[in-house]
């Protein structure tokens, strides 16, 4: 037994097996757990009852930021900043700020994109006690492995090891943190 | 599955098609001509991204959209009638002066300012171009080259249906090699000869890609509405996925931003030029409610459609993705009338106002070519199965997953 123990990880065969156990664990109301695969299991993030990204949010702050930024730049710098008259157009027109805007839209939705998806997965990540367990490895090969959070309000040393037990999960180990 | 009633769709496209011509009467031929070809222009629009469509999915070896692919071949169906509805104004060009729907077409054509066709600079630079021959060789050209590139893709798609021989897909993968360049140049080439040549003093090279934005927007809002269709009469119960919806609905995002980057370039590199022989093109459009109907386009046209389609769940429900769909056919017609019905003016050079009777004839125009072109669709949709059930990808789309 560890001293501080991390959680429980649960093995299964197959695919089919894993997904039919990830629909029970979200049926008994767990919020901190996962599954590890292979491959990615199509329909297992609607098992899991998995929500759609949140990063798409952050990519449109990160857009208009990125429009509403390059807008009032050249209004500042064409109007108050350096006004001279080009062409004969006005000091600031919404027409000829609109391309750069696009570009700094583009720009600041890829950074916000990229930002959001670090900050939302906990990126980057150095240690994360699944790691110790010794066969993790055949998990990137033949195996799929369940794992349940102590953090988990629903934790229960005993009750979550039945429940792994019920949904089919073997080789139920206890993870060191 | 049950076979859908063409003839209701028939006899909407003649009711149409008939009222169109008691416009005759009303507002004289000139009018009813300009807004046939709104109406003519429109179905050819959407039938001309259809083909694309195919081409596209042939020239990638796309998984996901076989399922839609089949709808669209029925689709295409609607060329031949097309043409015939076209004949008119082709007919129209011959009789009497011929300058009913395009000024160029009479070497006598008064200009405001004072000076004839014929003794326009710009004209004759444009005259090799601008021919009443050549014109008629174009039209029936390019409405040729569709027919006969729809019907191979047709003929290869359903044939493999019966015998499953993979030569088909190979076959339309090498339609699809030449037929990309040719619908790319024709339908450019279509775009220049009818809308853009009303006003032939005007210059614009962002013309044909602006035209092809509308043929996709068209085609592609088409696309959900036929398959949502299909979805609630039951037939493509456990076909139509979720995926499919988000893998279309993701395209017609992709087209509003390509339609407004086009629109866009076009007007400030106008707007930044400033010479007047671009401009004034934009001023009529400025003219009275086409203000408004400029505004309408930038925010109707792109930044609605932009933000409804940035939504995930706004694009795989189907109620909502049905309304966008209508939505962006009616800002695609919209778009057409802009670019088309300003080329009706009064003796000063003025456009003649979008709200006016001249609005209805177009309406009238697109449900009189609508209705055909759906019939043509109907009949063509049980000539076959209802998805080609033996193409190589089509286990890949019916699992299509994102």
């Amino acid at each position: 037994m560890a001293e501080k123990p991390y959680g429980l990880i649960a093995t299964f065969d197959t695919p089919g097996a894993l997904m039919h156990a990830a629909e029970q664990v979200r049926d008994a109301g767990y919020s901190k757990w996962d599954c590890i695969t292979p491959f990615p299991v199509h329909g297992l993030d609607k098992a899991m009852g998995v929500r759609r990204s949140k990063v798409p949010r952050i990519s449109l702050a990160g857009g208009i930021t990125g429009f509403c930024t390059g807008m009032s730049m050249i209004w500042f710098m064409d109007r108050f900043d350096y006004p001279i008259t080009v062409g004969g157009k006005p000091l600031f027109s919404p027409l000829f700020a609109f391309p750069v805007s696009y570009e700094l839209t583009i720009l600041f939705t890829a950074f916000a994109t990229i930002g959001g998806m670090f900050f939302l997965n906990g990126l980057p990540m150095h240690y994360h006690p699944v790691l110790n367990y010794e066969d993790i490895r055949r998990g990137t090969d033949d195996l799929f492995f369940l794992v349940i959070e102590k953090a988990d309000a629903r934790y229960d040393a005993a009750n979550t090891r039945a429940l792994l037990e019920k949904v089919g999960g073997t080789q139920i180990k206890e993870l060191e943190s | 599955m049950i076979k859908p009633d063409s003839s209701k769709a028939l006899w909407i496209g003649i009711a149409g098609i008939a009222v169109t011509a008691l416009g005759l009467l009303v507002s004289g031929a000139h009018v009813v001509a300009t807004a046939w070809l709104v109406g003519v222009g429109f179905w050819t629009a959407i039938a001309i991204g259809m083909l694309m469509m195919i081409l596209i999915h042939h020239i990638f070896d796309a998984g996901w959209s076989t399922v839609l692919r089949r709808q669209y071949e029925h689709g295409v169906a609607a060329f031949p009638w097309l043409l015939l509805l076209f004949l008119p104004l082709v007919a129209a060009s011959y009789l009497g002066k011929h300058d009913l729907i395009w000024p160029w077409m009479n070497p006598d054509h008064q200009i405001i300012g004072g000076h004839q066709v014929k003794d326009d600079l710009l004209y004759v630079k444009k005259h090799a171009f601008l021919n009443l021959p050549l014109f008629t060789i174009v039209a029936f050209g390019f409405y040729g080259l569709w027919i006969w590139i729809s019907a191979r893709l047709r003929k290869a798609s359903f044939t493999q249906d019966s015998d499953g021989d993979i030569r088909w897909t190979k076959m339309s993968g090498k339609t699809a090699g030449f037929g990309i360049p040719i619908v790319a140049l024709t339908l450019t080439g279509a775009a220049i000869y009818w809308f853009k040549s009303l006003e032939y003093h005007w210059f614009s090279t962002m013309y044909g890609v602006w035209f092809f934005a509308n043929c996709m927007r068209g085609a592609l809002s088409s696309g959900v509405l036929i398959m949502i269709w299909l979805y609630n009469r039951g037939d493509f119960k456990g076909i139509l996925k979720t995926d499919h919806l988000w893998a279309i609905g993701q395209l017609m995002l992709t087209f509003t931003v390509f339609w407004a980057y086009v629109s866009f370039s076009q007007y400030f590199l106008i707007w930044n030029a400033n010479v007047p022989e671009e401009t004034f093109w934009y001023n009529i459009r400025e003219f009275g409610d086409w203000w408004y109907v400029s505004l309408f386009l930038v925010f109707g046209n792109f930044l609605l459609p932009f933000l409804l389609l940035l939504s995930y769940r706004y694009k795989v429900t189907h109620r909502t993705i049905r309304r966008i769909a209508y939505f962006v056919l009616f800002v695609v017609f919209v778009d057409l009338c802009y670019n088309i019905l300003p080329a009706l003016q009064d003796k000063d050079g003025n456009p003649l106002p979008f709200l006016s009777i001249n609005l209805v004839w177009a309406i009238t125009s697109v449900i009189g070519v609508g209705g055909i072109a759906v019939a043509a669709y109907l009949r063509s949709l049980p000539s076959t199965k209802l998805i080609p059930i033996r193409d190589p990808r089509i286990a890949e789309c019916l699992n299509h997953n994102e």
